[in-house]
């Protein structure tokens, strides 16, 4: 029973706590749209105006401020953080890298405290960016490696495949051939079950250089056709088209099939790559001993990449120069041009440019040849150790990251575990609670039960002594009446007796006199009679206690409660036949009511009836106060405990209130009862 | 000339007085009639005179009887009654006058069917002169009762119902207040008692069972 109690509780506790996450959820989903949308919509909109090209770079920065600021006045949600995501973008594009650290930091901050992997990837994937273009490919691995682990946990497929590609592209640079290609089938699996082409042509395009960097140019043939045939499957860009060719040219130039080589170049060639295609074609004829035009050529490239600044061109065409020169056996114009090469690329630290321009100084002037392939295979070998130790840290940050994401799984599991840990203490707790709490309303009970029987007790012990009271009082005045009667109206008989017998003979007047002064003796004694008599039949009422009790009651709660009240008692009950226990329960459920009265009725006026319906005691009472609702009302312990006094002994409580009327309280009961 | 020994009984002495200024007044009254008179106040001494009477073969033959008196000293004559019923016993054709105080019916009735005296008197009834003519009837024409006496006896006989002694009993204990367990000189058990209870509702056409309408009742009827 009380288990049953208990779990009933609990079910309920339960379905509050969930009722109210519930509630307080869908409000936070059915109320921060219709507060932000507006304010989303402007975030939005000046993000956008951000990167409206005909603005100038301070204004497109001033548009983000704008949308920086408004988006603080937003909730610190998902889309919060995809927002600061997107304006974080928006400064690394613009170059802007304080607010772009700023602001991608509070992005990562938010993102790991929502738990928002996609955000945090997001982030990470910026930073990536900034350092790709800052050319820290080491910090920028690292980013990428996050990111990708952030995306493969949420199944973000195209993400997941990009930081791929990313991740092969800087290990291709560190000349991490293996890994990167690794990474970049990967990146086409992904690709190719997502049919993404556009990534597919760019990855299988990387892949082609890939091999073309560790001399598989017919590997490299294969994967750069494929490429070119998914260039047809989408909406291709001119740039992709030139690209590919060029590429394809390279690696038939490679292969030293130069016919094949500049057939492609020829296809290649598109505006914005035209002097590496003229400089790379200009190489494959000067190969081929087709000298024709090859200097202005050559010129020509170098022209334009000084034009456009484009330095590691200007190393490729003057390394071409130096080529062409030597070919033409001008070789002090050759070294010249080598020279120059040599010491951009040195600047550029482009190691690859740097290695070739030291070989061709070294054939050019034999005389120091040994010098410059000294410095070539130092240089190389540092471009090695640099290499080696960045393939190492490679596979470190790939170590770490693993490590760190277990680490936060962990940690997660951890939080899990304490989650539950503390909700089942919770648990425990609330339950050792109204364990508690029902203890001690069962003392409660019990101790009111106690009080109760007390008061029941006290009640009698009242009655019996009022009894006694009652006893003494009548014996008393029948010591009185007996007084009365046996000694004073004796001698005042014998008195009046023994007067009449005197002789008095004085004159008529005064025997008359005597005479009246004799009956009036007379009368006396009648008159004490009387008394004595009266005293003696008024022994009789002695069980008029019970009425006086309540009559008490009333009157002492009347003063209490500030109410009038009449009482009214039926002659025909005769109280002494009522058993005791019914008059105490009378007396307790009385008792109560009027404290119920005094308490909430507010009531002017109560009327306490006592009448006798053949063999049933009625007792109502009624007042006049505000009532309640007795349908609704859950009942409380009092009118509990009046029902269950009642009932125990045979009789029928009703209880009728209503609102503003007042409340009255009806009881039957069995006069003669065996209990 | 007719010399009655008279005795009186009275705890009072000023009544004891007065009965004999009435025995005088007789006696000055009836020229044929003169007293003897002895006082006693309690019981001892009564029994004392009378047994004096008795060994020395005399007789006594008016007795002056109080009711409540004090009891002898061995409590085997615990009230006027029973010196009542020893005079009867000892000297039968003495007569009594019973002079009470007591006004219910009860112990009167018990007194006149116990003793039979051939007079019985309520002393605030009586005046001087009732007084002896009282004597003298009872003397030449017994019985006197006075007045009191003699409505009972008409209430009595206006009832059409008998109660018997029990029934009286356990109304005269019943008026007393005494508690049903606690009444002690009827020879019924409490369940017994009740029984009788209810037979005398039905008889004074009572419906609820409450004592006091019943002893009321009983008043009224004249049975205490």
């Amino acid at each position: 029973m009380k288990n049953s109690i208990l779990i009933k509780i609990l079910l309920c506790l339960c379905c509050v706590f969930f009722i109210g996450i519930a509630c307080t959820s869908s409000i936070s989903k059915e109320k921060k749209p219709s507060k932000d949308t507006s304010k989303q919509d402007s975030i939005a909109l000046w993000i956008k105006a951000s990167k409206n090209k005909k603005l100038t770079s301070s204004q497109q920065q001033k548009q983000l401020e704008k949308a920086y600021l408004k988006l603080q006045s937003t909730t610190k949600d998902t889309l919060h953080a995809k927002n600061l995501s997107s304006i974080a973008y928006r400064y690394l594009e613009l170059k802007d890298a304080t607010a772009f650290h700023k602001i991608n930091n509070e992005t990562l901050q938010l993102a790991l405290q929502l738990k928002d992997s996609f955000a945090i990837a997001d982030a990470h994937w910026s930073y990536a960016n900034y350092y790709y273009n800052n050319k820290n490919y080491e910090k920028s691995y690292f980013h990428y490696n996050i990111a990708y682990k952030h995306f493969e946990g949420i199944q973000r497929d195209f993400e997941t495949a990009k930081m791929l590609y990313q991740m092969s592209f800087i290990k291709g640079i560190y000349r991490d051939y293996t890994g990167s290609e690794v990474l970049i089938i990967e990146a086409i699996k992904k690709f190719k079950a997502l049919k993404n082409y556009e990534q597919l042509y760019l990855s299988y395009n990387f892949l082609g250089g890939l091999q073309q960097d560790i001399q598989e140019y017919d590997k490299a043939l294969f994967y750069q056709e494929k490429a070119l045939a998914y260039l047809d499957r989408f909406k291709n860009k001119i740039n992709y088209r030139s690209g590919i060719f060029n590429n394809i040219g390279s690696t038939y130039r490679y292969k030293k099939n130069y016919t094949k080589a500049i057939e492609y170049y020829n296809k290649a060639m598109s505006k914005k790559n035209r002097p590496t295609i003229i400089n790379n074609k200009a190489y494959c004829k000067l190969m081929l001993h087709d000298t024709l035009g090859i200097q202005q050529e050559l010129f020509r490239a170098l022209r334009i990449r000084d034009s456009l600044n484009n330095n590691n061109g200007i190393i490729a065409s003057k390394i071409n120069i130096a080529r062409y020169y030597e070919y033409a056996k001008k070789i002090p114009l050759a070294f010249k041009y080598a020279q120059e090469a040599n010491i951009m690329a040195k600047k550029l630290k482009n190691g690859s440019n740097y290695l070739e321009t030291l070989q061709q100084m070294a054939n050019l002037d034999p005389k120091n040849a040994k010098q410059y392939l000294e410095r070539y295979i130092q240089y190389n070998d540092s471009l090695i150790g640099v290499e080696r130790r960045v393939q190492n840290k490679f596979t470190r940050i790939e170590f770490e990251t693993d490590e760190h994401i277990t680490e936060n799984k962990l940690l997660e599991q951890q939080k899990n575990w304490i989650y539950l840990g503390s909700f089942g203490m919770l648990l425990i707790i609330s339950l050792l609670y109204i364990l508690k709490v029902q203890k001690s309303k069962n003392e409660k009970l019990l101790l009111e039960t106690a009080q109760q029987k007390a008061t029941e007790e006290i009640y009698l012990l009242t009655l019996e002594q009022q009894a006694i009271l009652e006893e003494k009082k009548v014996q008393e005045r029948n010591r009185i009446s007996q007084e009365l009667h046996d000694g004073i109206l004796g001698k005042l008989f014998g008195t009046r007796i023994n007067l009449g017998f005197l002789e008095i003979t004085k004159n008529k007047k005064v025997q008359e006199q005597h005479q009246y002064y004799l009956e009036e003796l007379q009368d006396i004694e009648k008159e004490i009679r009387d008394v004595s008599h009266q005293l003696n039949t008024d022994t009789t009422n002695t069980d008029i206690n019970f009425t006086n009790l309540i009559a008490q009651l009333l009157q002492d709660k009347s003063i209490l409660g500030n109410f009038k009240y009449e009482l009214t008692l039926s002659e025909q009950i005769s109280w002494k036949t009522v058993n005791e226990l019914v008059k105490v329960n009378l007396y307790r459920i009385i008792q109560e009511s009027l404290q119920n009265i005094i308490k909430h009725a507010n009531a002017s006026q109560v009327l306490l009836a006592f009448s006798k319906e053949q063999e049933h005691l009625v007792v109502e009472l009624t007042d006049n106060g505000i009532g309640f609702n007795s349908n609704k009302t859950t009942k409380g312990i009092g009118l509990k405990n009046a029902h269950s006094r009642i009932q125990k002994l045979n009789g029928k409580f009703h209880l009728s209130s209503v609102k503003n009327q007042g409340t009255s309280i009806h009881i039957q009961l069995p006069i003669t009862i065996t209990i | 000339m007719n010399k009655y020994t008279a005795l009186i009984i009275d705890d009072h002495p000023i009544i004891s007085e007065a009965y004999k200024s009435a025995l005088l007044q007789v006696q000055k009254q009836q020229e044929n009639i003169s007293f003897n008179i002895h006082i006693a106040h309690n019981c001892d001494t009564a029994k004392e005179i009378i047994s004096d009477f008795s060994d020395r073969k005399k007789i006594i033959d008016l007795v002056f009887l109080d009711i409540s008196i004090p009891p002898s000293k061995d409590k085997k004559l615990l009230s006027g009654e029973d010196v009542g019923l020893m005079i009867n016993r000892v000297f039968p054709s003495s007569k009594i006058i019973v002079s009470t105080t007591f006004n219910d019916n009860y112990r009167i009735q018990s007194i006149l069917k116990n003793m039979n005296p051939d007079g019985f008197l309520i002393k605030n009834d009586v005046s001087p002169k009732e007084l002896v003519s009282s004597i003298v009837e009872v003397l030449t024409n017994p019985p006197y009762y006075s007045k009191t006496v003699i409505k009972l006896f008409r209430n009595q006989l206006t009832n059409d119902f008998i109660l018997d002694d029990i029934d009286r009993k356990i109304l005269y204990e019943l008026s007393l207040g005494t508690k049903l367990k606690n009444i002690e000189n009827v020879p019924l058990s409490t369940s017994g008692i009740l029984k009788r209870k209810r037979h005398l509702m039905q008889i004074f056409d009572l419906e609820s069972s409450d004592d006091r309408g019943l002893i009321v009742m009983a008043k009224e009827k004249g049975f205490i």
